[in-house]
């Protein structure tokens, strides 16, 4: 073991995975790509382990390791040749969601695979029943947009045109996807160029000895930190409000088996799949469960699949955390992974608080559109992020408007979103009174109202939160809901989408026409408080009063001010 | 003819370089800084100078914006939007600094949200007006922010402003007769670009430094002015240009990074004059440390500096990393009992324990002279008195509680510091995807030289090189400059529906604009104009800068333009589409006026070693170990001297470790390099 | 994970019984079939669900 050498080639190929992302984020087309940064760029090992990723979305470097491994498994080793690029986002192959194209690129040195170059990002629109991919009343899969297996789009250098042509034949922005799945390829690419220029420099069996090195060493600083948490068996639930087809909640049941150095967590206590889209795979479950222990441990170790090493995953075929085929799942991925991440946090706060957070927003907004620009007669799609209010800590406040913690994407700004979309932004602005209450408050979140300038644009979306609050911990308030809401152009009241268009949930629901003059005013959720209000430090609470956080009203009724 | 002054204004010292027109004459000296009033200090060495009619141009660098940002030292600042978005300074990005840290605390704005306020007004994503500004209520607003007397600037960002200014200059006006004593940044004076977080984000910099530059820059404006230097001194931007004082104090968020620029325009002329490509710069002064690359000979550019993570500063500009790390930083032990140096620093006052200004903490500077690299008669070439036993007091006491010996504990305050040095060049090179072996560490500062082979060894760099006049070296970078002024402007044409006569205007405009902003502040030579476009294809939101040459768009360059991105997007991006729609969206104009450059002197061609000036022993990782001294002014030409050994010049020290070799090179430079490489 | 003969599409999705873990015909040597018939991927994975098993009913 060399640490000068681990050292050296783990910030490089970190920085490598970063540069990836910075080419995707430069040449792609979607704004869910080159604003939000809803994307991963990471470099695999022959048998699919992670062994390096750069700072972008955590859900899908965790669910990236399965991804390569059942790519692996479907395509040996021995059918690639050099120049061959796999693409893949089967959520029935150790996929997360349709959306979630992942791209793989073999390193050959002298001949032999080494690696993998690997890029995972959002596709918007993927075909299926709605446009912008999440169609919050989904009953199966294919409802959700096109499924593909591994498969070869690029061999020995030369692009595959009839998968080329059977892809984009079903979605219904081709030229965007091509550009947005061209970045993901330039992506791999150049990933792929970096490491065997890395491979030829340090020699190919210094390299993978060195990442295995620096496997073992995630490995070892996980496993240190797991031993701080004392043995036990801590349980924890919450609910996902409902699945967009029938109005009742779904349990997500976590059992934290901590002993020694490992962690099991066992989700056998949660609900059977739903019939709606909120179901995750097992990528996303898994995922989600190493997203909270990373989350609740040092930062500074290096991320790669040593630190899954320590954590075992139970996840039932046929609930919620690991749905059967051919149930619908794109919510899985964005609203049942926080809230499967959370239940971990909740069942660990019992005993390491200071290391925890209470609930966040824990949703995405998800609100997706798509229609005919009347200006450029161009078919438009958006995935839309809007991101919530963190959760109290043991040491500080929520973060006010971040994204939640499977995601770190980035809002749209209103200048690009309306360049590109036929939508005036009339406001986005922070709910006062909105943070859960504590020693430690939430962060808040926002409202922001929409104006359709099209004829029309067809909405949908996927969220959560407007019926079940971010739960407080340590004696901390639940923080308040989010919502989405309309008025119809020439009415003057807010209705949700139960209200104003029948929808069974008023948190996922599909194809609603908006028409020019209609507003939308999506309310985003802030998170739970932590610890006692009244044991709020007095000139931090007197600064939130000032500042417009917090009313004079609440500051004395909740905070006894 | 004249002299050409370069003046950097650090935080410990002041440093001066004159280069004679006529003789090509160097001359390099510093002084101690002059916190409370900064123009006292550079005024004191100032009197050194013979003649000060015979100052053709006078270049100051300053960090006295710079400072001001990082220690949160600005101004109140109100912030005036459109409504319905007062929270965009609150909002920011909602993306995080690292994927795994629930301990992350989202950066505060430069701004106290009871201090944004909105006006009823709307531009639409083309610039048309949707709802015009109206100037009662813009004088409302104005009545209301004087009642309330808190706020001493005010920073202007309303959407879309980049499209159309009228609003903002409304605003500005407006303000301007009711609030007089209050200066208001508009966006689109500062950062006419899109995207609406970065841009107030930029502008509320530009307020928040504007009240301090504004009464600093205006002191030494009227005190230069009372020395008849008025209209010859100029101020060093973050772009590594010139520009007046009252250019620089209109717009002050371009003074970003205006010290650390010099050393970085020095580096890049070095690079070229000995012709090594990479250089990595480790410029450590008293207070702080500047690390930035010269690759292939050029300097980098960022728009995407950051005052800290997720609070942006997008103006073009050197691209340089600071630490608050310097030899005036202290050590200390904390709670758990572990030694540790800064960031709170000495500075100029009180200064190291061993200047004998009244500090007692020990710092970087007095391990040193504990370890014997620094020698208390030699320090500023004896012009400075300095107290050894001070310094040797400072460290003991820490010794004491540490139960080390006194030597020891000095050896682990600046292998620490070392350590929080890595860490700086770690940031420019490793994760910015190079590696270290391909580079050459060029130290300089007072410390640089000091400190620059250990770190060389710490940080896998295989040599480095002191430069002449190390310790004047960012200064000497000022007198190798130019003024420049960058303009910018979005344009939004395509290849597929491109407007030749609107775009040609656009141009001819922003290329005026920038040539008046040259001329007015007195260059009156040979302009050079840069026009560059930033293309992307049709849908893409990151655009690739190309050069356009000519004052028109016409058929014929706009053709090769398209060609040219085609060409460019595969040769940066490994791809291109062919036949996709180009859309044109920015237009900028680099305006430059070019001024003499000092021609080097080259040394005689000499051999062996030069003649050693004494012995005296210098603490090495456990022990003292003898080493030689040699005088910088002694090297010749490809004489070489092995460590250990301490190499003195007037203001700066270079120590060579064992095992290294230091050899001189044709200029004087010092080259360090491991004996068996 | 059963194929088509063919190779061209997926016939039946196998997943462990107690972790859910999809398990492909490579996998198959590592697996064990409980009494019941039921495919486990591990005797890891036998022996924690009998474990779960248990300790729920005593916590009935």
């Amino acid at each position: 073991m060399d640490p000068v050498m681990m050292k050296i080639l783990d910030s490089t190929m970190v920085s490598v995975c970063r540069e990836m992302g910075i080419t995707l984020m430069q040449t792609s087309y979607s704004t869910i790509f080159n604003e939000a940064l809803d994307f991963t760029c990471a470099i695999a090992n022959r048998d699919g382990d992670m062994i390096a990723c750069a700072e972008f979305c955590p859900a899908q470097i965790g669910g990236m390791p399965l991804m390569a491994k059942s790519m692996v498994k479907e395509m040996p080793l021995d059918q690639f040749d050099e120049g061959d690029i796999v693409l893949h986002n089967d959520p029935y192959r150790g996929g997360l969601h349709t959306p979630e194209h992942t791209f793989f690129k073999p390193i050959f040195v002298n001949g032999e695979i080494r690696g993998f170059a690997v890029s995972i990002g959002h596709i918007a629109e993927v075909g299926g029943m709605v446009p912008g991919g999440f169609c919050g009343e989904a009953t199966e899969i294919f409802h959700e947009g096109l499924r593909v297996p591994p498969v070869k789009i690029v061999s020995k250098g030369v692009h595959n045109k009839d998968i080329w042509r059977l892809l984009l034949a079903n979605v219904r922005t081709p030229r965007y996807n091509y550009g947005d799945l061209r970045a993901l390829i330039s992506a791999v690419d150049l990933g792929e160029r970096r490491m065997k220029e890395i491979y030829s420099k340090y020699g190919a069996d210094v390299v993978d000895q060195t990442c295995n090195d620096l496997m073992d060493y995630s490995e070892r600083r996980m496993r240190a930190e797991i031993s701080q948490i004392p043995d036990g068996i801590y349980p924890f639930e919450d609910l996902v409000e409902d699945d967009g087809i029938e109005d009742r909640p779904y349990k997500i049941s976590v059992e934290v088996h901590k002993t020694g150095d490992d962690i099991v967590a066992d989700f056998s206590g949660s609900a059977k799949q739903a019939k709606g889209p909120i179901n995750a795979t097992l990528g996303v479950t898994l995922s989600a469960t190493y997203n909270a222990l990373l989350h609740m441990t040092d930062p500074s170790i290096p991320k790669n699949s040593g630190c899954f090493r320590p954590i075992r995953v139970v996840a039932p075929a046929g609930t919620i955390v690991n749905v059967n085929y051919p149930a619908p799942e794109v919510g899985g991925n964005t609203e049942t992974h926080p809230r499967i991440a959370g239940t971990v946090i909740g069942a660990l706060a019992n005993v390491i608080p200071h290391l925890a957070m209470a609930a966040e927003g824990a949703t995405h907004g998800n609100f997706v559109f798509g229609g005919v620009h009347a200006a450029t007669k161009e078919f438009f799609a958006c995935y839309d992020i809007e991101v919530v209010g963190w959760g109290g800590r043991s040491f500080a406040d929520g973060n006010d408007a971040c994204d939640s913690i499977n995601g770190n994407c980035r809002v749209t700004p209103v200048e690009v979103f309306e360049v590109r979309y036929p939508w005036r932004v009339e406001d986005w602005v922070f709910r006062e009174d909105s943070a859960g209450a504590g020693k430690f408050r939430s962060g808040v979140g926002y409202t922001k109202t929409l104006t359709c300038l099209n004829d029309e644009i067809i909405i949908s979306q996927m969220t959560d939160r407007h019926k079940v609050a971010p739960w407080g911990l340590n004696g901390g308030l639940p923080g308040d809901k989010g919502a989405t809401l309309f008025m119809l152009s020439g009415a003057n009241e807010w209705l949700d989408a139960s209200q104003a268009y029948g929808k069974i949930s008023p948190s996922k629901y599909s194809n609603i026409s908006i028409r020019k003059g209609d507003r939308v005013r999506l309310v985003m959720p802030a998170g739970g408080g932590f610890g006692d209000p009244k044991e709020r430090d007095r000139e931090s609470l007197r600064e939130d009063v000032v500042e417009g956080y917090v009313s004079a009203k609440a500051a004395q009724d909740i905070y006894g001010l | 003819m004249g002299y050409l002054v370069g003046v950097d204004i650090g935080g410990t010292f002041t440093d001066f370089v004159s280069f004679d027109t006529a003789t090509n004459e160097i001359e390099v000296w510093k002084n101690l800084s002059t916190p409370g009033d900064p123009f006292d200090g550079v005024l004191d060495g100032l009197t050194k100078m013979e003649h000060l009619d015979g100052i053709q141009r006078l270049r100051l660098g300053t960090t006295i914006a710079t400072n001001a940002i990082l220690q949160r030292a600005g101004a109140n600042v109100a912030y005036v939007t459109t409504k319905g978005f007062r929270d965009i300074p609150f909002i920011q990005r909602g993306n995080r600094k690292a994927h795994y840290d629930m301990t992350w605390i989202k950066a505060k704005p430069l701004v106290k949200r009871r201090h944004c306020y909105e006006l009823d007004e709307r531009l639409d994503a083309k610039g048309g007006v949707l709802k015009a500004l109206d100037d009662n209520e813009v004088r409302a607003l104005a009545a209301k922010i004087k009642a309330e007397g808190a706020v001493e600037a005010i920073a202007v960002n309303f959407l879309f402003s980049y499209l159309n200014p009228a609003h903002e200059v409304r605003v500005k006006e407006i303000f301007a007769e009711e609030l007089p004593d209050i200066p208001t940044s508009i966006s689109y004076e500062v950062l006419p670009k899109w995207k609406e977080y970065e841009r107030a984000s930029t502008t509320l910099a530009d307020a928040y430094v504007k009240p301090l530059v504004g009464r600093s820059f205006a002191t030494m404006n009227k005190r230069f002015d009372e020395l008849a230097l008025g209209g010859r001194v100029a101020v060093m931007k973050s772009n590594g240009g010139e520009c007046s004082f009252d250019a620089a104090a209109a717009q002050p968020v371009q003074m970003t990074v205006s010290g650390p620029t010099g050393g970085v325009v020095a580096s890049r002329a070095l690079s070229k004059l000995i012709d090594v490509p990479n250089l990595v710069t480790f410029d450590m002064g008293g207070t702080s440390t500047d690390c930035a690359t010269i690759i292939n000979g050029e300097e980098n550019f960022t728009t995407s500096f950051e005052i800290e993570w997720g609070l942006p500063i997008q103006v073009p500009m050197i691209d340089v990393r600071t630490i608050g790390a310097g030899g005036g930083s202290i050590a200390w032990i904390d709670k758990g009992g572990l030694l540790q140096v800064g960031p709170q620093s000495a500075g100029a006052d009180p200064a190291p324990a061993c200047y004998g200004k009244g500090g007692i903490e020990p710092t970087v500077t007095d391990a040193n002279l504990v370890l014997g690299r620094l020698n208390a008669e030699e320090f500023l070439g004896g012009d400075m008195h300095i107290d050894a036993k001070a310094a040797h007091d400072a460290v003991k006491r820490i010794a004491g509680e540490l139960k080390m010996g006194v030597e020891e504990t000095a050896n682990a305050i600046v292998q620490i510091a070392n350590n929080n040095m890595v860490g700086a060049l770690r940031s420019v090179l490793l994760e910015r995807g190079h590696d270290p072996r391909d580079f050459s560490l060029l130290g300089f500062g007072g410390a640089g030289p000091l400190h620059v082979n250990e770190l060389m060894v710490l940080g896998n760099i295989p040599q480095s090189i002191v430069p002449i006049n190390p310790g004047q070296f960012s200064a000497f970078g000022f007198v190798m400059t130019d003024a420049r002024t960058d303009k910018q402007r979005t344009i939004q044409q395509t290849s597929a529906r491109f407007d030749q006569e609107v775009s040609t205007g656009l141009m001819s405009d922003l290329v005026e604009m920038a040539v008046n902003e040259v001329r007015e502040q007195g260059y009156s030579d040979e302009l050079e104009i840069y026009r560059t476009v930033d293309l992307r294809y049709l849908g893409q939101n990151y655009e690739l800068q190309l050069p356009y040459g000519g004052d028109d768009f016409t058929d014929a360059g706009l053709t090769d333009l398209w060609k040219r991105f085609h060409e460019a997007h595969q040769a940066r991006f490994n791809f291109h589409i062919p036949g996709e729609t180009i859309e044109m969206v920015n237009l900028s104009i680099a305006v430059v006026a070019p001024s003499p450059k000092p021609t080097l002197t080259t040394l005689a061609k000499g051999s062996g070693s030069p003649k050693k000036k004494g012995e005296r022993a210098v603490w090495f990782d456990k022990a003292f170990e003898k080493s030689s001294v040699y005088d910088r002014a002694d090297f010749l030409d490809g004489q070489q001297v092995d460590g250990p050994a301490i190499i003195r010049e007037s203001a700066s020290t270079t120590v060579v470790c064992p095992g290294y070799v230091a050899r001189a090179d044709a200029y004087g430079n010092l080259h360090i390099a491991n004996k068996r490489s | 994970m059963k194929f088509s003969s063919n190779g061209l599409y997926v016939e039946e999705y196998v997943k462990c019984t107690n972790c859910g873990t999809l398990i492909y015909e490579s996998d198959r040597p590592a697996c064990v079939e409980s009494t019941d018939k039921e495919l486990f991927c591990s005797q890891w994975c036998v022996d924690w669900a009998a474990a779960r098993e248990k300790r729920w009913k005593q916590n009935a």
